[in-house]
């Protein structure tokens, strides 16, 4: 046993890490059982209440793919040959088109950037001509080489990626989706997931729409307060009646919660406190401002669909003041815990489009060094927003994209002349991301999908019960035969192969990496391949009994000598799982993942745990193994 | 319990055969895939795929007649197995047409319904893969399995010598030939999709990791029996090598054969294509270890000259 005490702190080590990644994974298995076992309400309600457990919950559990859960996989391409044209504008003309038409065609057939093939084609065609001949800028005069052109193309490229990305996020935070996820894939790709999505129709139509990039005045806030009080009122009275038995029902889901432990006591007293509120369900979500302001109220993110409901209805709308809409902010109130988004009262009407500007910054007071937006407008729009400035000095203008208001300043005097700064704000970062959503009206680069991979939710459930079930078969067949060909070595060789499983799982949310179908049929195939490094040293174990070495002898030879084999067919099966996660997309890269960890999980478990039990059973307790 | 343990098969002398069937294997696989070609799938061939579920049996056949009108091409159709609750019945339609997913869809659903009134067809699944997405996935495809065989031949070179580098890339070549001939034969008489897509492609190199686990093994002894037993002819040690492995091989073969034929039962219609692959290359990647990869070894070795050199090591 010397020497043992390292490998037994090894397993219990590895084992108590995998519990750990593994336990929300398991407390999501019971929630989800439970809130099964709800009603609709019961569960909306319970899901409110007990909002951020659940949410970290969610966070931490082993994430399920797009085809075990159903749901959309998108992949877009921001147009970046229409972008080049735009930023030409009128300085294009014939040979411009052609060059980068063909540039196109060659960035397509030899997988080169869009640019780099512009910028190549152009310089074939006469190595004298100046590209400055198109583009103009704030860096880029008629004299800039074509290295500086190149370098400006090339961030403008990021930078219509980056706008793609906020509108992106934007338009798909409002499909009140769980857990989103979108990010860039290569230089011009966005992939978006959907989990449970149900209407594809509505996302494919909501996704690819160019955004719309506006100003708008904003409510009056003497009318908006008056419209907020009566609207209040109308829910007051209209849903006076049945508030008792939403009563009952909120205090059947306190019982429950407080038989959980696992719920800490402040949650507890929130959750008594909310029992005043019940009587107004528009209070129930909304938390209305104060006077003298265009903000309407702030309501949490995972009330916004309530709040929608609850305002949707045509008497409510009558009530409020006339041509106002309400929109949300883009970014949530600080503070912890949910969020919160304000709601603003913004006139309809665009009083002015997002493509007048030309040009945005983000700048900084030369003076207080606080941070500041630079906007430059068109000669049309400058004389429009001169007259829109001048006649409402002291109110505030929305900027509003896709319906959601990224900014709403007070003019606070007649802007002339189409230069215009945003200041008062809190920070670089706010400032940054007004630029982009300034310049997204200024460059609109179209979006396309190129790729869409949409699972129903009925699938999924058939995906995942072909999942478990391949699992639970396949392991049993194996589990028997290793029992039945190598007895007790076998029933040892399967303890291992069971603990395999706990590693793998562990390792895949340790990762938080996604299990998807090809990434069960990984663990499957790995199952099958597990055991091989315990057969390469029973086999050796048989092989050194049959020349008539004793047990532990026998058991020393095998396990040394089928070391090299066992290292050097996986770390090659191991390369092609590494290969496999590189090239492939989604589902593949899953299959690549569950491999990968199989084969570390299953060389560690086939060699370190099962040695530790045959030292323990031959030598601590001097029993005999059979090997069949 | 016992299996081919103390066999002593001669495994080398009759590499003859081995080569002949490998041969014809080949040829055969050739000739299909000159000939009948390998059906891409729309990762690389771009189109849109949707599995409508209706609520009657719709004639595979007929449907594809309906739609073409619809679509103004003549569509794929087939049965799909997979189907959600209620136990009903649905097709996998496949189509090269381009255009707006939404509106296909729509013109799918409603040929459909006009054509069989009652059937109250549903989209429960959608694939749609750009035309230029589908290039960049051939590519990326390209790469992997050019990538991951020229990563498998340095590792083996680096590990054991050059002889057993080339062999081993010779049975994985001739593995992933084998199976895609056998794909290109059997296309269009199986009740599931063949066509080739991204999960084959990672198939295939899942077989190439397998049947190269398999020969490194082998390699392992043999390198092993020539430090051991440096008087006795190549030959006859490389036949002890694989003898003494051939209980293993078929172990191992055996739990991996069965857990994949588990999942090409249990896994559903996603996985049949990839299931499929993965049986056919365990068989052709184990045959190669013992009839490829391990006789390549012995002729470059008897060609190379003397018997010691290898022995060297």
């Amino acid at each position: 046993m010397q020497g043992n005490g390292f490998k037994v702190g090894a397993v219990i080590f590895f084992l108590a890490l995998s519990a750990w990644y593994l336990f929300p994974s398991f407390r999501g298995l019971s929630l989800n059982n439970r809130l099964e076992g709800m009603s609709q309400e019961e569960r909306v309600d319970y899901e409110r209440d007990n909002f951020s457990t659940i949410e970290s919950i969610k966070e931490k559990s082993l994430n399920l793919g797009l085809d075990l859960q159903g749901g959309m996989h998108i992949t877009m391409e921001v147009g970046l040959r229409e972008l080049i044209s735009e930023l030409a504008g009128e300085r294009r003309d014939e040979a411009f088109d052609e060059v980068l038409a063909a540039a196109d065609a060659r960035s397509e057939a030899e997988n080169v950037s869009l640019i780099d093939a512009f910028v190549d084609e152009f310089e074939n065609r006469d190595p004298d001509a100046s590209l400055s001949r198109y583009f103009r800028s704030e860096e880029i005069t008629r004299r800039s080489s074509n290295s500086e052109v190149t370098q400006y193309l090339q961030v403008q490229g990021a930078d219509a990626i980056e706008r793609a990305m906020q509108v992106i996020r934007n338009r798909v935070d409002r499909f009140g989706v769980t857990e989103p996820s979108i990010q860039t894939q290569g230089s011009r790709r966005i992939v978006v997931e959907l989990p449970g999505i149900d209407d594809p129709e509505r996302v494919r139509a909501l996704l690819k729409g160019t955004a719309r990039l506006g100003f708008h005045l904003m409510a009056d806030p003497g009318e908006l307060n008056s419209s907020l009080q009566r609207i209040i009122s109308y829910y007051e009275v209209d849903i006076a009646s049945p508030a008792d038995s939403l009563d009952v029902g909120e205090e059947e889901i306190n019982e429950e919660a407080e038989s959980d432990t696992s719920f800490d006591v402040s949650q507890l007293l929130a959750e008594t406190e909310d029992l005043d509120d019940v009587g107004n369900p528009l209070l129930d979500v909304l938390i209305p401002a104060g006077q003298g302001t265009v903000v309407f109220g702030e309501v949490a993110a995972q009330d916004t669909a309530a709040f929608d409901a609850l305002m949707a209805d045509p008497e409510v709308q009558a009530m409020l003041p006339r041509d106002i809409e309400l929109r949300y902010d883009a970014n949530p109130s600080s503070g912890s815990g949910p969020e919160y988004f304000p709601v603003l009262a913004v006139n309809m009407n665009i009083e002015l489009s997002g493509d007048a500007i030309t040009d945005a910054r983000a700048d900084f007071d030369p003076q207080t060094n606080q941070p500041l937006v630079d906007m430059e407008m068109n000669s049309e729009g400058a004389r429009i927003w001169s007259r829109l400035t001048g006649a409402n000095v002291g109110k505030n203008v929305a900027i509003v994209l896709d319906g959601v208001v990224y900014s709403y300043p007070t003019v606070i005097g007649q802007i002339s002349g189409g230069r215009s700064q945003i200041t008062g704000l809190a920070s670089q970062e706010e400032s940054e991301d007004i630029v982009t959503v300034l310049k997204s009206g200024a460059l609109p680069a179209p979006v396309e999908i190129v790729e869409e991979r949409t699972v129903g939710p009925s699938l999924g459930v058939v995906a995942r019960k072909a999942g478990f079930t391949s699992l639970m078969v396949g392991l049993t067949i194996v589990v028997l035969f290793m029992i039945v060909y190598y007895r007790a070595g076998g029933m040892v060789a399967d303890m291992a192969l069971i603990i395999n499983i706990i590693f793998i799982m562990g390792i895949l949310a340790g990762f938080n990496a996604t299990l998807t179908l090809p990434g069960i049929a990984g663990i499957v195939l790995t199952i099958g391949m597990a055991v091989d490094a315990n057969v390469l040293i029973f086999e050796r174990i048989r092989e050194e009994q049959s020349t008539g070495k004793t047990l532990k002898a026998s058991i020393d030879g095998g396990y040394s000598k089928a070391l090299s084999a066992i290292i050097d067919a996986n770390i090659t099966t191991f390369f092609v799982g590494l290969i496999l996660y590189s090239f492939g997309v989604g589902p593949i890269q899953g299959f690549a993942v569950t491999l990968m960890a199989g084969i570390l999980a299953s060389l560690f478990s086939a060699i370190v745990f099962t040695r530790i039990i045959f030292d323990y059973a031959v030598i601590g307790r001097r029993l005999s193994v059979n090997f069949g | 319990m016992r299996i081919f343990e103390n066999t002593d098969f001669n495994l080398v002398g009759s590499r003859r055969s081995g080569y002949i069937l490998s041969g014809i294997l080949i040829l055969l696989s050739l000739g299909a895939i000159v000939t009948r070609g390998l059906e891409l799938g729309i990762d690389f061939r771009g189109g849109m795929e949707f599995v409508v579920e209706s609520s009657q049996v719709l004639d595979a056949t007929a449907v594809r007649t309906a739609l073409t009108s619809v679509l103004e091409t003549s569509p794929e159709v087939k049965t799909y197995s997979d189907v959600g609750a209620g136990g009903r019945d649905a097709l996998l339609i496949r189509t090269p047409t381009e255009g707006e997913t939404t509106e296909i869809q729509t013109r799918v659903v409603q040929g459909i319904s006009d054509a069989f009134p009652g059937s109250d067809p549903q989209v429960i699944k959608t694939d749609v893969v750009g035309p230029r997405f589908a290039e960049d996935l051939k590519r990326g495809s390209l790469y992997a399995v050019l990538g991951s065989l020229l990563v498998i031949f340095l590792y083996v070179m680096l590990r054991f010598e050059w002889r057993f580098g080339l062999g081993a890339v010779a049975a994985l070549f001739h593995d992933v030939l084998i199976t895609l001939g056998i794909f290109s034969l059997l296309q269009g008489f199986l009740p599931f999709s063949l066509q080739i897509d991204q999960a084959i492609i990672a198939a295939f190199l899942t077989i190439v990791g397998y049947s190269l686990n398999d020969t490194v093994v082998i390699f392992d002894r043999i390198r092993e029996y020539t430090n051991l037993f440096k008087t006795e002819p190549y030959k006859i040690v490389v036949n002890r090598s694989v003898n003494t492995t051939l209980s293993r091989t078929v172990i191992t073969s055996g739990t991996t054969l069965l857990v994949v034929t588990t999942l090409f039962i249990f896994g559903g219609e996603v996985l049949r294509g990839f299931t499929f692959a993965l049986i056919i290359g365990v068989i052709i990647g184990t045959y190669s270890s013992v009839f490829v990869a391990t006789p390549v070894v012995v002729e470059l070795h008897s060609r190379s000259g003397s018997a010691r050199r290898a022995v060297r090591r």
